[in-house]
């Protein structure tokens, strides 16, 4: 079994080097662009092994590297993995293939190839790894191939990639960011989280002497280090997936991150990295299994990422909802539903496993919908050469196949019934509703405005693209490739539409008939009612001038956190740093040299040469000596 | 015993010969000087010293004493050798002043003239210290017959001064740089090196035979007066111009180290032969590297050979300076002087700008010359210890029990 992870986890690297070196010894080699298919082939080769492990029974398949530091690498395949697996390799061969064509132009395509690919081998790492060492060396290997792909056009010579209106200042600041600027607020972000989080998992070695996930003894772990130590080390530690997932206050690297090609939009920011978090916070809650401890330390972690979950969800709906640019819209929308998954996911702290399970479909739902969304946007911006979203009816005849994937994917995605998302979703109402004893209606209330907000700007996007947005005049050729991507990602929707209803998929999961009963309530008709109302509201009116939708469209202003305020902070520190700097650097360099010089030149001053003067130092020192020692010898 | 005698009677037949061949002279030198090996365990490196300094000597053959110079390292090596062997109080004091002596003539000779001021200057302060020293023993082994507390640091005080005043260690070090810088290089170079190993030996065999009285305090002293040794030494050497002088302030600072072995005097035995074996190592690093370093400072040497001994005398691994300073911190910190030690390491890293100073000074390019292939061997000598000196230990074990 550990040869099909190796083959899973080393062939996209493999297979992307011959194009890495390619670009490597040839700054344009135009023999090399036929190369990139080899990448993709790596890719299929990882997916064939991810569906060999989703059919293959539930087991750890560990690996000796340094067992005694207990860092090996343990493989866990189990109902989380085999499917977050099966769901990132596929994503990612799909999202390969529209690449093909997508960067078939682009000047280095060594760089991109490698990247991700790498990014890839990094999430499956991830995915399986059930030893917290090795799940943190993928986790790293995610920041640093998205800084490599989101600043993947350096030159920041296009407008076409930035993000905002260049040119535009609010209060002194420059309001649009560069693909450069991107990168780096990207990885920069991230570190914030990882740091806290290498720190927490040395924590649990320490204190519970195993690094695998499904071994360590949460209960026992929880006694001994107390309410406020279990607090504080799960705190420290969901920092990381905060920062990956884009919560509030994280969540301005994402926004800009929309500065990289939109297939790493598509791969990182709506399927995999950014769910990465998400993922993290179901697989350590399956092992936690938080609904049989009694700790308030424990209790408290998950109050607070239900509600960070919640309000996050609301803000990046609220801003998706005023924002114009195509992909931004789309990645606020990401960090939207990642909210909702983690706070799903947190809920099962009271309602048990099963809030882990509707978190978890829903992000498998997400996955395919966005990406879906990610493609055609990018496909829309090809022909459009616009970032933000313009396009009437001439777009869509021209681009059927486009359309009729943003109809599936919005409509899926948003909650209509009876389509996709609305079985997950009513089963996320059913969850929060059960959370009312603990903290009243406020986490549906949010959920249901959220999920309001959420389909009326899924139809937004959908009528100022195709139907009532500015008129374009486009001439598409080509495109196929990209078209048959992003159809085939959407009709997994539908597949998905068919596994949650017969319940009797392939994978036989009985879940699926908590959602189907969940869905028959009238409450969640209810939802699904006035999710619909604000999806037909939004399609007919897609656009609403107004000064809240302006401070919505710019992300109410969060970019000064970022931009503003986290650098005049660090100045400051850097300010204090450098005075500590001079401080040393007199002292080294000034002071001490010259304080030693002074006294050199003293003891070099006796040295007068005349033989009157050392008789008298000599006799005086002889005679002062024995003065001591005498008085010395008496007391003694 | 016979043999040291036939030794010196060849030494002196070799002064005498010297009238009609210097080159004869050197031959019978080095011969009597080679018939101490068999004796001590140490003889071979103090000879090796011995036979570096005759070599030396060759370079300056146009001065005054040309031929008898060579009878008088013999004699001053033999006497070394011997004061590892010998026990009695008398036949020590007696091997300080032959050893103490014959430089008041070496000082003086020049390849122009005779450099009397000097001389006078050097003299003066030898004599202070051989009375002041001699004073001090005396007393010592008889506080020590009588049980006497007051009588014994009186002793002890003149033993360290007379010491201080003969090795030149501050703040007794006034006739150090005068004389450094004025005498002749290769003259200056038996000085400090071949000389300073009787006074030192002599030192340590009374005090360990009369060690039971020392008391704490009187230690104090001793370890103060190290100290300030230390500091004078290389913050001196720090602004020093001259190759000269800096190496004399280098000397100060090198005997300070040594002094500071001492401190160790009343510890247990095992760490007593540290700072012994710490005590003699630094003799030897001093000794060759001053060889080598006056040798360049009189015809300049290559900078390998002189980056060498510099790395040595800062104490860099693997070279002799290296364990000396170690064994002398060892015993340091094992005997209650951890602030000694701290000071002894601040020291070293305040010397290491002018030792390497002191190699652009010196290090002006290889000549194929006598002086030049001294300073080679006794950059040589620095490697001794890449073989780590456990061995030198057991021989201190053996030669002081």
């Amino acid at each position: 079994m550990i040869e099909v992870f190796l083959a899973m986890l080393l062939s996209p690297v493999l297979c992307s080097l011959p194009v890495a070196f390619a670009w490597l010894i040839d700054p344009k080699p135009e023999w090399a662009r036929k190369l990139p298919i080899l990448a993709v082939v790596g890719l299929f080769i990882s997916l064939i092994c991810a569906l060999q492990i989703l059919f293959s029974p539930d087991r750890l398949v560990k690996s000796d590297w340094l067992p005694e530091f207990n860092i090996n690498f343990v493989f866990i395949i189990d109902y989380l993995s085999k499917i977050m697996g099966t769901l990132t390799a596929l994503i990612a061969f799909l999202i390969g293939v529209y690449g093909l064509e997508y960067m078939k132009h682009d000047y280095r395509l060594g760089w991109y190839w490698f990247f991700f690919n790498l990014f890839t081998a990094s999430m499956l790492l991830v995915v399986y790894s059930d030893n917290l060492l090795m799940l943190l060396i993928g986790w790293e290997g995610l920041g640093l191939a998205s800084w490599g792909l989101i600043g993947h056009w350096f030159r920041d010579d296009d407008e076409l990639s930035y993000v905002g209106e260049v040119g535009r200042k609010v209060a002194g600041q420059n309001y649009f960011w560069s693909p450069s600027t991107g990168g780096w607020r990207a990885i920069s972000t991230i570190r914030v989280g990882d740091m806290p989080m290498f720190f927490a998992i040395a924590a649990i070695y320490f204190f519970t002497g195993t690094l695998n996930i499904s071994e360590i003894h949460w209960e026992e772990f929880a006694k001994e280090v107390g309410s406020f130590g279990i607090f504080l080390i799960l705190f420290l530690f969901m920092l990381g997936p905060f920062t990956k997932s884009a919560q509030l206050p994280f969540s301005e690297w994402l926004m800009t991150a929309m500065t990289g090609p939109t297939t790493v939009s598509a791969l990182l920011h709506s399927a995999t990295m950014v769910a990465a978090g998400t993922y993290l916070f179901m697989r350590l809650s399956w092992y936690i299994e938080p609904w049989n401890l009694h700790s308030e330390g424990i209790e408290a972690i998950y109050i607070i990422v239900l509600f960070l979950g919640l309000i996050s969800a609301f803000y990046g709906a609220s801003v998706a909802l005023g924002c114009l640019e195509r992909k931004v819209l789309l990645a606020a929308s990401t960090m939207s539903s990642l909210g909702l998954m983690f706070a799903s996911t947190a809920a099962c702290a009271w309602v048990g496993k099963i809030a882990i399970l509707v978190g978890f479909w829903y992000l498998v739902t997400h996955a395919f919908a966005k990406a879906t969304l990610f493609l055609v946007a990018g496909h829309l911006i090809h022909e459009t050469h616009d970032r933000f979203c313009v396009g009437g009816k001439e777009v869509a005849k021209h681009l059927k196949l486009a359309f009729i994937a943003t109809i599936v994917a919005t409509l899926f995605l948003s909650g209509i019934p009876p389509l996709t998302a609305y079985w997950v979703k009513s089963a996320m109402d059913g969850v929060m509703h059960s959370l009312e004893h603990h903290f009243g209606y406020l986490p549906l209330f949010l959920l249901v405005v959220t999920s309001a907000i959420y389909s009326a700007f899924l139809a937004k996007f959908l009528s100022l693209n195709f139907w009532k947005g500015k008129e374009v005049h486009i001439h598409p050729h080509g495109g196929g490739l990209m078209s048959l991507a992003y159809i085939a990602m959407a009709s997994m929707l539908i597949l998905l539409l068919y596994i949650y209803l017969t319940g009797e998929g392939f994978t036989k999961l009985h879940e699926f008939a908590h959602f189907v009963e969940e869905g028959f309530l009238t409450s969640s008709l209810m939802v699904g009612i006035i999710v619909l109302v604000t999806y037909l509201l939004a399609l007919y009116k897609p656009r609403l001038e107004s000064p809240i939708g302006k401070a919505l469209g710019d992300r109410l202003y969060m970019p000064f956190l970022n931009d503003y305020i986290v650098p005049k902070f660090g100045w400051f520190l850097a300010k204090i740093a450098d005075y500590g700097n001079r401080l040393i650097d007199f002292t080294c360099h000034q002071a001490i040299p010259s304080l030693f010089e002074v006294y050199s030149l003293g003891v070099r001053s006796i040295q007068s040469g005349s033989m009157e003067r050392y008789v008298k130092i000599v006799v005086a020192v002889v005679l002062i000596v024995f003065l001591i020692s005498a008085g010395m010898g008496v007391t003694i | 015993m016979i043999i040291f005698l036939i030794a010196i009677l060849i030494a002196v037949f070799a002064a005498v010969v010297s009238y009609w061949n210097p080159k004869i002279s050197a031959v019978m030198s080095v011969l009597a000087v080679l018939m101490a090996i068999p004796y001590s365990p140490f003889a071979s490196l103090i000879l090796a010293i011995a036979i570096l300094n005759v070599v030396s000597l060759l370079a300056i053959r146009r001065n005054q004493i040309v031929g008898v110079d060579y009878a008088i390292i013999a004699l001053m090596s033999l006497a070394t050798v011997y004061s590892f062997i010998t026990s009695n109080l008398a036949e020590l004091l007696l091997l300080f002043v032959v050893v103490s002596t014959p430089t008041y003539l070496l000082v003086m000779i020049g390849e122009e003239r005779l450099n009397v001021e000097i001389g006078i200057k050097y003299v003066t302060f030898m004599v202070l210290a051989t009375v002041l020293f001699i004073i001090g023993a005396v007393t010592l082994y008889h506080a020590h017959l009588t049980q006497d507390l007051s009588l014994y640091a009186i002793g002890f005080v003149a033993l360290l001064l007379g010491l201080a005043l003969e090795v030149g260690i501050a703040p007794l070090h006034e006739w150090v740089p005068d004389v450094f810088e004025s005498a002749n290089p290769i003259a200056v170079s038996v000085i400090a090196s071949l000389a300073k190993f009787v006074p030192f030996i002599v030192a340590y065999k009374v005090l360990m035979a009369t060690a039971t009285l020392a008391a704490t305090q009187i230690l104090l002293i001793l370890a103060v007066i190290s100290a300030i040794s230390m500091f004078i030494g290389n913050i001196g050497a720090l602004t020093a111009k001259s190759a000269s002088r800096i190496l004399a302030y280098s000397t100060i600072a090198n005997m300070g180290y040594i002094l500071a072995t001492f401190a160790a005097i009343t510890a247990p035995k095992e760490f007593v032969y540290y700072a012994i074996a710490g005590g003699l190592l630094q003799l030897f690093v001093n000794a060759f590297g001053k060889i080598g370093f006056f040798n360049a400072v009189k015809d300049g040497s290559s900078s390998f050979n002189a980056y060498l001994l510099s790395f040595s005398f800062i104490g860099l691994p693997p070279l002799m300076g290296f364990w000396s300073k170690l064994f002398i911190i060892y015993a340091l910190v094992f005997s209650n002087f951890l602030w000694l030690a701290i000071i002894l390491v601040l020291n070293s890293a305040i010397s290491v700008p002018y030792y390497l100073r002191l190699v652009r000074l010196v290090g002006t390019g290889w000549k194929f010359s006598i002086t030049n292939t001294v300073t080679l061997f006794c950059a040589l000598a620095m490697l001794v210890t890449l073989v780590p000196p456990s061995w030198f230990l057991e021989l201190v074990v053996g030669g002081f029990r």
